[in-house]
C-alpha cells in the first residue's frame, strides 16, 4: 500500500512537473524568440536609414558640387571664383567623408559597386582638377565646352551608380524583412512543437494517472467488499455463537430441573420414608439422616437457582412477559431498585430469537442500571406494534455520554438486536439517566383471546 | 373406614415411588393409580375418579398444567393438587387458572404432600410455606417501593371473611350456607372485593390472599 502510495506520488509529481516545465520553457522560448526578431528589425531600418543617409550626402554633393563648379568656371568676377574654389574643395571633402561612411556600412555583394562609386567619384574630381587650375581667361574660352563635355556626362554616370547602390540597399532592407518573417515562421513552428509536445505528455499522463487511480480504486473497492464479507462473516459467526450459548443454557439448565433435581428430590422424598420406618431409638441415624435431608434441600435450591440463572424455565414455559416479569422480581429483590415492567399486547408465542433477544437485553441493562448507574428504579416495558416489537428501558441512574462510551455489554446488545434486522439506540447524559430502545421487526399474528 | 382416593401422575419414577410410599403410610390415604404422562393422568382421572390427583408440573406428552385443566373441567369434584420445582408467581398463578387446588414445591413433598391432600379433601387450597412466604415478601416489597396504601384497608370485616372463605376454595354456595347469608348477598361482596383489589378473577383473588398471608 505504501510502496504504490509512493509510486502514484512520483508518477504524478514526474509527469504534472514535466508539463508545467514545458510550458514554462515553451513560453520563456517564446518570449526571446520575439525579443530576437525585435532586435532584428530594429537592426535592419537602422542599417537602412545609415546607408541611405550616405547615399543620399553623396547625392546631394554631386549636384551642390556642378552648380559651384559652374559658377566657379562662369562667373568672371575673381573674387567669385575664389570661393567657388574653395565651396568646392569642401564638398569633395564632405563627399569622400559621405563614400568613406558608406564603405564601413558595406555589405559583401555591394563591394564592386562600391569600388565602380569609387573610381567614378575620384574619376569626377580628377576630371575637374585641371580646371580649377584654370586662369580666368581660360575659364572664359574653355568653361562652357569643358561643362558640356566633361562634368555632366561623368556626373551623370556616378548618380546612375548612387541609384543602383540605393536600389540595392532597398533589395536588402526588403530581404532583411523576409528574412525576419522567415524567422517569425521558423519560431511559431518551434512553438508550435513544444505545445505539440507538452499536449502530448500530458495527455499521456493524464492517461496514466487515470487508469493508475482506477486501479486503486478497483483495489480499495474489492478490498472494502473483503472486509465487509468478513464482517459479515465474524458477525454471523458472533450471532451463531451467540445461539449456541444460549442453546446450551438451555439444555443445562433443563438438564438440572429435569434430571438431577428430580432425582434429588426423590431423594428427599425417600429420605423422608426412611425416616419414618426407622427405628425411633436410633439417634445416631436419625441425625445422620437429617444432615443427609438438609444436605439435598440445599442443593435442590442451589440447583434451582442455577438453573433460573442460566435460562428461566418460564421464558419457555409461558414465554416473555411472564419471564421479564420474574426477572424483575428477581433483580429488585437482589439490588433493592424498583422495577416496573409494562407490556402491551405482547404475543404469547414470540420467536424463539426475539423472547430470547429481549430476555437478554433487559437482563443486561438491568445490570448495567444497578451495577454501573446506581440507579433507584428502572422502567422497561415491550408494545407490540403492528410490524415491530419496541423494547424500551429507562432508568433514573448516573447516566454517561453515549456519544463516546460504549461497553461491551451495550456492543453485545446491539449485536444481538441488530442480528434480528433490528434498530438499537442508546441515549444517555451524565446525570440524566439512561434509556434504551430497541426495535425489533415482527408482525404479530392476530391473537387467539379464548387462549388462557 | 372412607379413604381419600388419590391418582399420582409424575414421570419420574423413583419419586411416584417414594410418594406413594410416603402417602399410603397414612391409613385414610390410597393410591389408586399412577400415571408417567399428562395423557396418562387425564385417562386415569376419567376412569378412576379419584378424590384427589397430585400432579407434577412438568412431565412430557401433556404437561401438568393442561392435564390439569382437562381434568378439572371435565370432572370438578376432583381436587388438584400441583407439584412443581417453580416457585415464581407465573406457575402458581397458571396452577390456579387450571384449576389447581394446592400448589406444592417437590423439595416440601415429603413435609407438605400429606397435609396438602388433606386440606383440598377438606375443599381448602393450600400452598407450599416457601411459595407463600415468597408471593408474600415480594407483594409487601412492591408496597413498599410504590408507597401504595394496601388496598386491603379498603375492605369491611365481611367482605374479609368473604375473600378468606372464596380463597380457601369454597363456592358462593357454601359460603352463603357458612355465613348464613343470601347466594345474591354474597355474589354482591364478592363482586365488591373483586373491584377494591382491583382484580378480576378468583385464581387472582386466591394469589392475592397467599400474598397477603390470609391463606397457605
Amino acid at each position: 500500500m505504501t510502496l504504490a502510495k509512493a509510486g502514484t506520488k512520483l508518477v504524478l509529481l514526474a509527469g504534472f512537473g514535466g508539463v508545467l516545465g514545458l510550458m514554462a520553457l515553451a513560453g520563456l522560448d517564446a518570449i526571446r524568440a520575439l525579443h530576437q526578431l525585435e532586435a532584428r528589425n530594429a537592426r535592419i531600418t537602422q542599417e537602412y536609414l545609415r546607408r541611405h543617409r550616405s547615399l543620399e550626402q553623396i547625392r546631394a554633393s554631386f549636384y551642390l558640387s556642378s552648380t559651384v563648379v559652374r559658377d566657379f568656371l562662369l562667373d568672371p568676377n575673381p573674387e567669385a571664383a575664389r570661393a567657388s574654389l574653395a565651396g568646392l574643395r569642401g564638398i569633395e571633402a564632405q563627399m569622400e567623408a559621405a563614400v568613406r561612411e558608406y564603405a564601413a556600412a558595406i555589405r559583401p555583394d555591394e563591394q564592386t559597386l562600391l569600388s565602380e562609386l569609387k573610381t567614378d567619384v575620384g574619376g569626377y574630381w580628377s576630371t575637374l582638377a585641371p580646371a580649377m587650375r584654370w586662369t580666368p581667361r581660360e575659364r572664359r574660352a574653355e568653361g562652357y565646352g569643358f561643362l558640356e563635355r566633361e562634368v555632366v556626362p561623368r556626373r551623370a554616370s556616378t548618380l546612375e551608380i548612387a541609384d543602383r547602390i540605393a536600389a540595392i540597399n532597398d533589395q536588402a532592407l526588403s530581404h532583411g524583412s523576409r528574412r525576419s518573417a522567415e524567422l517569425f515562421v521558423e519560431y511559431r513552428r518551434r512553438l508550435t512543437e513544444i505545445f505539440g509536445l507538452t499536449l502530448g505528455i500530458g495527455l499521456a499522463l493524464a492517461g496514466t494517472s487515470i487508469r493508475h487511480i482506477l486501479r486503486l480504486e478497483r483495489e480499495s473497492r474489492l478490498r472494502y467488499d473483503q472486509l465487509q464479507r468478513a464482517q459479515g462473516e465474524l458477525k454471523e459467526l458472533s450471532a451463531r455463537l451467540v445461539e449456541a450459548q444460549e442453546e446450551e443454557r438451555r439444555a443445562i439448565a433443563r438438564e438440572l430441573h429435569d434430571e438431577i433435581g428430580q432425582s434429588l428430590n426423590a431423594l428427599l422424598v425417600d429420605l423422608g420414608n426412611l425416616a419414618a420406618v426407622m427405628v425411633p431409638a436410633a439417634e445416631e441415624a436419625s441425625r445422620l439422616l437429617s444432615t443427609a435431608k438438609h444436605l439435598a434441600d440445599e442443593s435442590v435450591k442451589a440447583l434451582r437457582n442455577m438453573a433460573l440463572l442460566l435460562r428461566p424455565s418460564m421464558l419457555d414455559d409461558f414465554g416473555l412477559v411472564p419471564a421479564l416479569h420474574w426477572q424483575a422480581r428477581e433483580v429488585s429483590r437482589r439490588t433493592g431498585m424498583r422495577i416496573d415492567v409494562e407490556t402491551e399486547d405482547v404475543p404469547d408465542e414470540l420467536p424463539e430469537e426475539h423472547k430470547t433477544c429481549v430476555y437478554r437485553v433487559v437482563q443486561e441493562a438491568l445490570q448495567n442500571s444497578s451495577r454501573h448507574a446506581q440507579a433507584h428504579s428502572v422502567r422497561v416495558s415491550v408494545l407490540q406494534g403492528p410490524a415491530r416489537l419496541v423494547l424500551t428501558i429507562r432508568d433514573d441512574g448516573n447516566g454517561f455520554d453515549a456519544s463516546r462510551v460504549r461497553g461491551l455489554g451495550l456492543l453485545g446488545m446491539e449485536e444481538r438486536v441488530k442480528h434480528l434486522g433490528g434498530a438499537f439506540e442508546v441515549l444517555s447524559w451524565p446525570g440524566q439517566g439512561t434509556e434504551l430502545r430497541a426495535e425489533l421487526p415482527f408482525a404479530a399474528q392476530p391473537q387467539n383471546y379464548e387462549a388462557v | 373406614m372412607n379413604q381419600t382416593r388419590i391418582l399420582l401422575a409424575d414421570d419420574h419414577t423413583v419419586m411416584r415411588a417414594g410418594l406413594r410410599l410416603l402417602l399410603e403410610r397414612q391409613p385414610d390415604m390410597v393410591v389408586i393409580g399412577e400415571a408417567a404422562d399428562g395423557r396418562q393422568a387425564v385417562a386415569l382421572a376419567e376412569a378412576d375418579k379419584p378424590d384427589v390427583a397430585v400432579i407434577d408440573i412438568g412431565m412430557p406428552n401433556l404437561n401438568g398444567i393442561e392435564a390439569t385443566r382437562q381434568i378439572v373441567e371435565k370432572q370438578p369434584e376432583i381436587a388438584v393438587v400441583i407439584l412443581s420445582m417453580h416457585s415464581d408467581e407465573s406457575y402458581v398463578m397458571r396452577a390456579l387458572k387450571a384449576g389447581a387446588k394446592a400448589y406444592l414445591l417437590k423439595d416440601s413433598a415429603e413435609a407438605d404432600l400429606i397435609r396438602a391432600v388433606r386440606s383440598v379433601g377438606e375443599g381448602k387450597s393450600f400452598f407450599s410455606p416457601a411459595v407463600s412466604r415468597l408471593l408474600l415478601e415480594d407483594y409487601v416489597h412492591q408496597l413498599k417501593q410504590r408507597g401504595e396504601e394496601d388496598s386491603y384497608e379498603l375492605l369491611t370485616t365481611r367482605e374479609r371473611e368473604i375473600l378468606q372463605l372464596l380463597a380457601e376454595g369454597k363456592a358462593n354456595k357454601d359460603v352463603a350456607n357458612l355465613l348464613n347469608l343470601s347466594l345474591y348477598t354474597v355474589e354482591t361482596h364478592r363482586a365488591h372485593v373483586l373491584q377494591k383489589l382491583g382484580l378480576h378473577t378468583v385464581p387472582d383473588l386466591i394469589l392475592y390472599a397467599v400474598r397477603k398471608g390470609i391463606i397457605g
